[in-house]
């Protein structure tokens, strides 16, 4: 953990993800599966804020959907209100929807646990409601529409494929974001808040500052993937960003787990492609997902991901780091 | 005053639901420890079961007592199957409470369909009280409620296995040593609490229709009555409930009837960073982690 160098085996990790997410629209998907690929990577990138909220810093948010509705919102109404194509607006709906993490997370340093996820809950309702009441501006409960993405080096993004590399892109820099700071003297000093808290204040770390930080980080990932889905969707409403989908995308992370680098995509990979690979309908799939949460929680609350890791140093005794 | 007098059983009529699933949450909350997020789905299944029952044939007060069963074991098989393992990491349990909701919610789906339920009026009399028409069945809502709300009060503050629990809270240990069993309380308030979410369901829909969804919409409802009064306190949940209907009574007829469910998050938010104890005390819910 502390080794500033990646080890083989993560280089062997990151290589095979690499491989994989480049190589994907080439397996001959199809249209179906290839949309939903790109849904799966917007939707882990919003995770990997959540994985570095929950999974370094230790707070878990159950209203991170209200963040990717800022980046998203910000995009649509910038576009419709003043012609901002996707490339400008893009720093915009990462730095609003940082800020707005930011904020909004003001009252964890004074609340701690369930009450601060409870107000999280509370504020991602609001949003709901503030979008719903906020006539034209926001369009109501009918939403805003989006234009598509502007040409950039002759690549055209209605090409699905082109758009599945956008995305691709995006969360490669999240990952690798995610992968620094969890490397960094940061990393470590959001693990020592997450682990014990007053400890970490005595020895001397801002903690507040800290944990704003990571918390405005982890908006910045969910504004991006506002801007993606904004412009991925075509149409966005609230019924998107409300306390339902936060719900869920809390749901996925733990599933897949959230301290490990892929454990977030590998939650919304699972989360997404399961019920497609076993043909299971809506409702079924909602009642699978929740029995197999439970499981994970019980059996690995770590995750699927350090499930995985488990079993893979249980077959390669001696490799331990 | 007729209208004002017909207004206020209206109302109380609402907010008894809301004190019913708000007592369940502040004391599984405040006292069991437990976080549970399908605390309003346990109320939609009591009221799912009691309108099976009723459209089955089965007298409504019968399928009352059906619900409230019903659930109460809904409750035990939760504890027993999920959240006893949980208990000392509260975060877990809360996250797999969502899970718990999901689950419940779809399988009610599943079993019958979205669309939403009513039964026809229980007990089908108005009656008029000095000029006035109360609906009886309202009327009896409240009432059972009142009488759900005492017997919790006095059972806690006053019966010694109220203060056994009560200690039980205050020091797990010491009351461990004196021969409490805690574990089986907490399996006793958490069942204890979801016979109340059965009630509550059942009264629920003698007054409205339901549907699978009702349960996510009341749930943070009555977080907001719990923690208004502060967890584990049976009054300050009555108290919550009360403000909470004032609240959106008033609202409904002077402010702007769109953002009504924006006052209750507000005034939760807002009670949650200022006084995290709630308005009349309570315990500050398991230790944060």
């Amino acid at each position: 953990m502390m080794s500033p160098r990646p080890s083989r085996q993560e280089i062997v990790a990151a290589v095979v993800v690499l491989v994989f997410l480049v190589s994907f629209p080439w397996l001959n998907p199809g249209y179906r599966y290839l949309s939903l690929a790109i849904t799966t990577g917007i939707t882990s990138i919003a995770l990997y804020g959540l994985g570095i909220q929950f999974g370094q810093a230790g707070i878990m948010s159950v209203g991170h959907a209200a963040f990717v509705g800022i980046g998203a919102y910000t995009a649509a109404i910038l576009a419709g209100r003043l012609g901002v194509g996707f490339w400008l607006a893009l720093p915009f709906s990462t730095l609003l929807s940082a800020v707005f993490a930011g904020l909004i997370g003001l009252p964890s340093l004074r609340v701690g646990g369930q009450h601060y996820i409870i107000i999280t809950f509370c504020f991602c309702a609001l949003f709901d409601l503030a979008l719903t009441n906020g006539g034209t501006f926001t369009g109501a409960a009918t939403g805003l529409d989006v234009g598509s993405i502007d040409p950039i080096f002759g690549l055209n993004f209605d090409q699905l494929r082109n758009s599945y590399y956008l995305v691709v892109v995006m969360l490669l820099i999240c990952l690798l974001a995610t992968y620094l700071m969890m490397n960094s003297s940061y990393g470590r000093t959001l693990r020592a808040i997450r682990e014990n808290e007053p400890l970490a204040r005595a020895v001397g770390i801002n903690t507040a500052l800290h944990k704003i930080g990571a918390l405005m980080v982890s908006g910045a990932f969910a504004g991006t993937a506002g801007i993606l889905q904004a412009y991925y969707l075509r149409h966005i409403s609230p019924g998107l960003y409300g306390p339902f989908p936060s719900l869920y995308l809390a749901l996925m992370v733990m599933l897949g787990g959230s301290r490990l680098l892929y454990g977030p995509l590998a939650g919304a990979i699972i989360v997404s492609f399961l019920p497609e690979i076993l043909k299971l309908d809506p409702i079924d799939s909602r009642i699978a997902y929740g029995i197999g949460l439970l499981v994970v929680i019980l059996l690995l609350p770590g995750g699927v991901s350090s499930g995985l890791l488990e079993i893979y140093r249980r077959l390669m005794p001696g490799r331990r780091r | 005053m007729e209208i004002f007098i017909q207004q206020l059983v209206n109302s109380l009529s609402v907010a008894s639901v809301t004190i019913l699933i708000g007592i369940g949450i502040t004391l599984i909350f405040g006292l069991a420890g437990i976080v549970n997020f399908a605390h309003g789905e346990f109320l939609m299944i009591g009221g799912m079961i009691t309108w099976f029952l009723v459209t089955s044939g089965m007298n409504f007060f019968l399928a009352l007592v059906g619900a409230m069963i019903f659930v109460g074991a809904l409750g035990f098989v939760a504890e027993r199957g999920l959240f006893q393992f949980t208990l000392n990491r509260p975060m877990n349990g809360f996250i797999m409470s969502i899970g718990v909701s999901v689950i419940l919610q779809h399988v009610v789906i599943r079993l019958f369909n979205e669309v939403q339920k009513t039964i026809p009026d229980p007990v089908g009399k108005v009656w008029v009280v000095g000029g006035v028409n109360v609906i009886a069945m309202r009327a009896v809502v409240v009432a059972l409620t009142a009488l759900v709300v005492a017997i919790t009060y006095f059972g806690i503050s006053r019966s010694r296995y109220g203060m056994a629990l009560r200690a039980s809270i205050a020091d797990q240990e010491t009351a461990e040593l004196m021969g409490i069993p805690v574990r089986r309380y907490v399996t006793g308030v958490f069942v204890y609490g979801s016979v109340l979410a059965g009630l509550g369901g059942a009264l629920m829909i003698a007054l409205f229709p339901i549907t699978p969804f009702t349960g996510s919409v009341l749930i943070i409802r009555g977080f907001a009555v719990s923690l208004i009064g502060g967890l584990g306190n049976v009054a300050g949940a009555v108290a919550g409930g009360l403000i909470l209907g004032l609240v959106d009574g008033l609202s409904a007829g002077y402010g702007f009837p769109e953002w009504t469910d924006a006052y209750s998050l507000v005034v939760m938010i807002a009670i949650l960073i200022l006084r995290p104890q709630g308005l009349l005390g309570g315990t500050l819910g398991p230790r944060a982690t």
